[in-house]
């Protein structure tokens, strides 16, 4: 039933929705037109036969899980804010299927977005290779990839409690997380410290395994497994680490969020 | 959009059977015995309150910001746990039984607590879904609630355009919407005008018409003296009286004379002195306010001019008098010794 609520919120207010979308598109737009012949030459030498847009898609999808994902612990801060939050509380609800219907409602409206930007993609001369069901796995991807920010956004919600410092502390992250990883430029083009961050950074994961779904290659930067033939040996690697950072973020979202709603006193 | 209607109120007072099942709760619907709540921090909030409210009664807690009211309210409602003390809330128990408590109560936050981005109707409808009411009977439940609170007009419109007594009569009604035999209103009229107050009185009084207990914390003397059948009075988390309206005025004892008087501290001193040896009132009690002075008496309205004559004969001047019945102000000054802070801005957790 919170799944409905957060669902009619976001159709109430298509803003959010269209600008956690706009910044993307701009980003897949711009880039693919203003970059793209300079950048396609140096993402060929590294992975041959594939233009820029293909290149960049996936990573757009991967901005936009996390763009969205900020919007999540907003959402949190305005329920603490107009009271919602405790009103949840007094109500005989189950506290653990309050904040799963919000997040599956996040996470429906992610999936929205992504495929949305495939789609756009395409149009733009994007290439999945793998068709439909790559398209269907870049979303999982996606959303997977989501999770560990939406509970990075909700922790710093019920921390800040405080609507500004939620949309700036996520915010910040944002810009560095992308740029400092695989997702504009393949790893190798980049400085030798670029590297090493986007090494340890979870956005390279993200796109790296879409991107080898949309190419049908493994394209795995950090981690080389060969334990499938093709792609998979770079999604699944990422699907891995993107998974342990889902726990351990969740986690952390739970304890605060138990601690926040519980009655002991504080 | 349409006043209240009286006739309206008497209705659904009668009600029909099915109207009221579910109303009627066990006989004591709280039943406190020596609360306390410390904070981490170590602020005791409450300190040791006991307290019994029968099924059906209009309950008002009262006292000034920081006393405690909220957090009393917020044990009730199993936001928070006492750190001492046993409390009941419709026969359950509020540390093992919060479920239960959750689904027997209404609560009405001090902060209004509603869906903005939501239609009247689609808050009502989201309370209903959270408070389980079944699917059949949710369309019924919710016309029947916007029409309690005179809301049907702007039923599809989101919350955020209402006005702020609107919203008071929107949080309202989601607090009713699986018909709670208790219900908690934590000071529901704060930063309200009087005649959204009045409004919201009226809704109030329907509600408890319909046979729900209703525990109000105000800290608004008109309000308690309007609404409720029985006050307790708290300050710094201890309760320091008990008993009606009508009781508590009558520990002030007789009438009340305001004097305003013309001149400086001095004056209003001697004033007071000459007022406390007037033999026309026998245990007068005189206290100095802004304007002049204060006397309660017995006696007040019989001898009242007689003292105004002695205080000019005095040399002092008279500006201004009246002869009132004692309000709760008078009962709080006089249980307190001090005057009843009711500014709206300071927070209270």
């Amino acid at each position: 039933m919170n799944f409905k609520r957060w669902n009619r919120k976001a159709v109430r207010n298509p803003f959010v929705l269209v600008v956690s979308l706009v910044q993307p598109i701009i980003f897949l737009v711009l880039f693919t037109e203003v970059f793209g012949n300079v950048a396609g030459g140096a993402v060929n030498r590294g992975i041959p036969g594939i233009s820029y847009e293909t290149y960049l898609v996936p990573a757009i999808t991967i901005q936009v899980a996390l763009a969205a994902a900020i919007t999540s612990g907003v959402g949190l801060v305005n329920d603490i804010e107009n009271g919602m939050f405790e009103k949840v509380l007094v109500t005989p609800m189950n506290r653990t299927a309050v904040f799963v219907g919000k997040t599956a409602a996040e996470v429906f409206r992610i999936a929205v977005q992504i495929a949305i930007i495939l789609g756009l993609g395409v149009l733009l001369g994007a290439e999945i290779v793998t068709g439909i069901v790559g398209a269907v796995g870049i979303v999982a991807i996606g959303i997977l990839f989501s999770l560990w920010f939406v509970a990075f956004s909700n922790a710093l919600a019920i921390l800040t409690r405080d609507q500004e410092s939620t949309i700036i502390g996520a915010n910040l992250l944002q810009f560095p997380l992308l740029f400092l990883s695989s997702a504009f430029l393949p790893l190798e083009t980049l400085p030798e410290w670029i590297q090493t961050f986007a090494r340890f950074n979870p956005v390279t994961y993200g796109v790296d395994a879409a991107r080898s779904l949309m190419i049908d290659r493994d394209v795995m930067t950090v981690i080389e497994v060969s334990w499938f033939d093709g792609a998979l040996n770079g999604v699944a690697p990422g699907i891995a680490v993107l998974l342990g950072l889902d726990l351990v973020f969740g986690a952390i979202a739970v304890y605060l969020l138990s601690r926040a709603s519980s009655s002991d006193v504080k | 959009m349409s006043s209240p209607e009286p006739e309206r109120a008497a209705e659904l007072a009668r009600g029909d059977d099915s109207r009221r099942e579910g109303r009627t709760g066990p006989p004591i619907a709280i039943d406190v015995d020596g609360l306390e709540l410390v904070y981490s921090d170590g602020t005791a909030a409450v300190s040791g309150i006991d307290m019994v409210v029968p099924n059906g009664e209009f309950f008002g807690f009262l006292g000034p910001n920081g006393a405690g009211k909220t957090t009393t309210i917020k044990v009730f409602a199993t936001l928070l746990s006492p750190t001492g003390g046993e409390v009941r809330v419709n026969g359950f128990d509020v540390r093992s039984e919060s479920r239960k408590i959750r689904e027997s109560i209404g609560y009405m936050a001090q902060e209004t607590s509603i869906d903005p981005e939501l239609t009247a109707e689609e808050n009502i409808r989201f309370a209903c879904e959270a408070y389980g009411v079944p699917r059949g009977e949710r369309p019924e439940r919710v016309s029947e609630l916007l029409d309690l609170v005179d809301l049907v007009d702007v039923a599809d419109k989101r919350a955020e355009e209402f006005s702020g007594g609107m919203k008071k009569r929107l949080d309202a009604a989601t607090a009713l919407v699986h018909r709670p035999p208790l219900v908690f209103l934590d000071e529901p009229t704060t930063g309200l005008d009087p005649k959204a107050r009045n409004r919201l009185w009226d809704y109030f009084r329907r509600i408890n018409d319909l046979g729900t207990t209703i525990f109000l914390t105000t800290q608004y003397l008109e309000e308690a003296d309007q609404l409720c059948d029985r006050l307790a009075v708290i300050l710094e988390g201890e309760i320091v009286a008990e008993g009606s309206p009508t009781d508590l005025k009558r520990e002030v004892g007789g009438e009340v004379l305001d004097v305003e008087l013309e001149g400086d501290p001095a004056a209003r001193e001697r004033a007071a002195a000459i007022a406390r040896e007037f033999d026309a009132f026998t245990d007068a009690s005189v206290t100095q306010t802004d304007e002049g002075i204060s006397v309660t008496a017995e006696t007040a309205r019989q001898h009242g001019t007689d003292l105004l004559v002695a205080l000019r004969d005095a040399g002092l001047t008279v500006t201004g008098f009246n002869i009132r019945a004692p309000t709760l102000d008078d009962v709080f000054l006089a249980i307190t010794g001090e005057e009843l802070e009711t500014d709206d801005t300071g927070a209270e957790r």
